[in-house]
Order: structure tokens, then C-alpha cells, then sequence
């Protein structure tokens, strides 16, 4: 009775705190991230230890809050973190038809303090930071550890894949490297 | 006094055991209401103190005088979607994912802004560019904050309009003397 009730509010409570705080399960669909994650049909496993941009990496794929629409969440991946030197348009699109290509296609942006500049994999289709800009921080959710095709024939976990970090360089580059990266420009 | 003191340690024993039963039966009880307390406070609402003077003289009007600040109780229902002008919210600031600061609303999606920048030095003054002369509009999503305090209050006229997504909740009471006071919606001065 009464302590049903308690006893279940409190299990309610507990396991909203783990969804947001440790660690969700959601699906995710739309065609920005095409080169990784097919249109629909993917459920990602998002670690929300990493929410508010607590330890993310470039290459990271993070959820967020979308800043347009608050109550829509995205998917993509940090390309940027505070700092950072990016650029804003994309590679061999011109935003001025007849302008300088050059020009266009070189312009950059360093990062503010707190955000995040974050571009889906699919640059044609991807509404991202090219569009709406750094993304603050704290509207990241969580970082993307994990996905799955669940299916009725195929069983919940379905090709169920750890993800792999594309950018991520274990040792910082050596002085040779350095060296030939500004030599070479 | 052999006897005694025979009796007591005898008694002490079993009591021993019986504490520690009784005390981790309570502590694990109440331990359990651990998250409901975290989920109110983090999503009904929650007592939290003011910090800073960028609120002032609303929120520390005392801020020079003395050390104490403001006690003040939060509303987090709810808030996003009903972020109206002159209330004062909650968020976490754009700058700094860790912090959570308070401030007023002053203009809410589709508003025109001008901000303190042009309206102090009206054309920014010889040889300064200004970016928004006519002003700019907030976009779709977005508030537009401004601390009561101008000068010691860096806010949308520092870092521009901030997402709904990072509003944390809105300021429904504060606690001023002995009383409590029920904060509504009010622009401060402004045009």
C-alpha cells in the first residue's frame, strides 16, 4: 500500500537520477551522422559522466541540447574544443557564389572559453556549429560509448559496438612532426 | 563491585550488537531517500544562497556591508517553457559549463536588444566599430539576461543571447530579513 508507493517513487527517483547522471539508452535517427550511423534504427548508449563537457576530446560524438529548439537533442561529433582554431564553412562550399574561393573557404574561428564546436559527419545534410555556432558546454549531455541495431529477429543488442574515438592521439606529436606541420605550410 | 561490573560488561556486549543492527536498519532506511531528496533538488526545486553583486540591490543588498547573501528558493519545474520578461533565472553560464548564475530576463525570443554597449555610448564613441547600431533580435530559443547591477554584471551584453537549454530554473522567493518575499516578474528602470 503506502509503502509500495514510497518504496517505487523512490526506485522512480534513483533511476531518473542514474538515466541523467551515469549513463542512457536512447535511438537516434536523422541523416547527419550518415558515415557512422545509418538514418534510423540505431539506439545509442550515451555515458552522461561526461555531461556539461567534462572530459571530452575532439572526435568525441556527444549528445546536446540543440540551442534553437531546447527541447530537441542532437547528436555529432566535437571538432572543437575552447581554444580551438576551426573552420566555420566547409571545405570546397562557398557561402558568396563569385567571391574569393579562397577567402571563403578559409575562414576561421577560435573557440570561446565554455563551448564547443561541434559538426555532424555528414557535411551536406549536417545543421551544426557551421550553421548555429559554438555550443556552450553545458548543453552537452553525455558522450556516445556505445551502439546498437536492436531488432525483433536480430535480438536488443544487435551489433553492439564500443565507439571508437577516430581523432584520438595517445602520445602528443613529436618535435619532428611539429616541425615538418609548420615548415610545411 | 566484581559483580557489578561482571553484570555491566556482560550487558554491554549484546547491546553492542543490537546498536549496530538498529543503526545500519535506520541508516539504510533513510539512506533511500537519498535520491528522491537529489531528483527534488535537482528538478522540483531547491534552497540555494546568492552569490556575487550583479543582482544588486535586488539579490545582497547588503553586499558591501556585510558577508552574509541572499537565501533564496528556486523553482525548477517547468521553466524553460515559460520563460517570461523580468523574471530572474537561473542558468549555467555560457562561459563556464561548472557555474550556475543568476540573472533577469530581459528580452525573450524574437525581442529586439540593443545592447549596454551602444546604449551607453550611443555610437560607440570615435573610431569604435559597433556591431549592433539598430540593435539585434534574440533568436528562436533564446533569452536575452542582463544583471540588475550593470557595471558589475557580465551577462548577455558580455556573452549574447543564452539557450533556454541552459536555464536551469527561476528565482520564486528570496528570503529578505525575517520575510518572505515572492519575486515577480518586473523590469528594472529600463526602456
Amino acid at each position: 500500500p503506502l509503502r509500495l508507493l514510497l518504496t517505487s517513487l523512490k526506485l522512480l527517483a534513483l533511476f531518473h537520477l542514474l538515466w541523467e547522471y551515469l549513463l542512457s539508452l536512447a535511438p537516434a535517427q536523422g541523416p547527419s551522422m550518415l558515415a557512422t550511423y545509418p538514418v534510423t534504427g540505431t539506439w545509442l548508449l550515451t555515458s552522461r559522466l561526461h555531461r556539461l563537457g567534462r572530459s571530452l576530446s575532439v572526435g568525441d560524438t556527444v549528445t546536446f541540447t540543440i540551442p534553437e529548439r531546447p527541447n530537441s537533442i542532437g547528436i555529432k561529433r566535437v571538432i572543437g574544443l575552447p581554444g580551438d582554431y576551426v573552420l566555420i564553412g566547409t571545405p570546397g562550399e562557398f557561402w558568396h557564389s563569385g567571391a574569393d574561393p579562397a577567402a571563403d573557404d578559409a575562414l576561421m574561428l577560435q573557440v570561446p572559453e565554455g563551448h564547443a564546436y561541434l559538426v555532424g559527419d555528414n557535411l551536406s545534410v549536417s545543421r551544426d556549429s557551421r550553421l548555429f555556432g559554438p555550443v556552450p558546454l553545458a548543453l552537452i549531455r553525455g558522450k556516445v560509448i556505445a551502439s546498437m541495431h536492436p531488432s525483433f529477429t536480430r535480438g536488443p543488442f544487435a551489433e553492439f559496438q564500443w565507439v571508437q574515438n577516430p581523432m584520438r592521439r595517445d602520445e602528443p606529436p613529436s618535435k619532428e612532426e611539429v616541425l615538418n606541420a609548420r615548415l610545411g605550410r | 563491585m566484581a559483580t557489578a561490573a561482571a553484570s555491566s560488561s556482560s550487558r554491554w556486549a549484546p547491546k553492542m550488537g543490537v546498536f549496530t543492527k538498529q543503526f545500519g536498519h535506520y541508516l539504510l532506511r533513510y539512506a533511500t531517500w537519498l535520491p528522491p531528496f537529489i531528483w527534488f533538488n535537482s528538478y522540483v526545486a531547491e534552497v540555494t544562497l546568492i552569490n556575487g553583486p550583479s543582482m544588486y540591490p535586488f539579490f545582497n543588498a547588503h553586499y558591501n556591508e556585510r558577508l552574509g547573501r541572499d537565501w533564496c528558493l528556486v523553482w525548477k519545474m517547468g521553466v524553460r517553457e515559460r520563460l517570461r520578461r523580468g523574471e530572474v533565472i537561473t542558468f549555467r553560464s555560457p562561459t563556464d559549463p561548472d557555474k550556475v548564475v543568476v540573472k533577469r530576463v530581459v528580452g525573450i525570443e524574437g525581442d529586439r536588444i540593443i545592447p549596454k554597449a551602444v546604449r551607453v555610448m550611443g555610437e560607440g564613441g570615435p573610431g569604435r566599430k559597433v556591431l549592433y547600431p539598430v540593435g539585434m533580435v534574440v533568436p528562436e530559443g533564446h533569452v536575452w539576461v542582463e544583471g540588475d547591477n550593470a557595471d558589475k554584471s557580465r551577462d548577455s551584453n558580455y556573452y549574447g543571447p543564452v539557450s533556454a537549454g541552459l536555464v536551469t530554473g527561476r528565482v520564486a522567493y528570496v528570503l529578505r530579513g525575517w520575510r518572505l518575499v515572492r519575486v515577480v516578474p518586473e523590469v528594472v528602470g529600463r526602456r
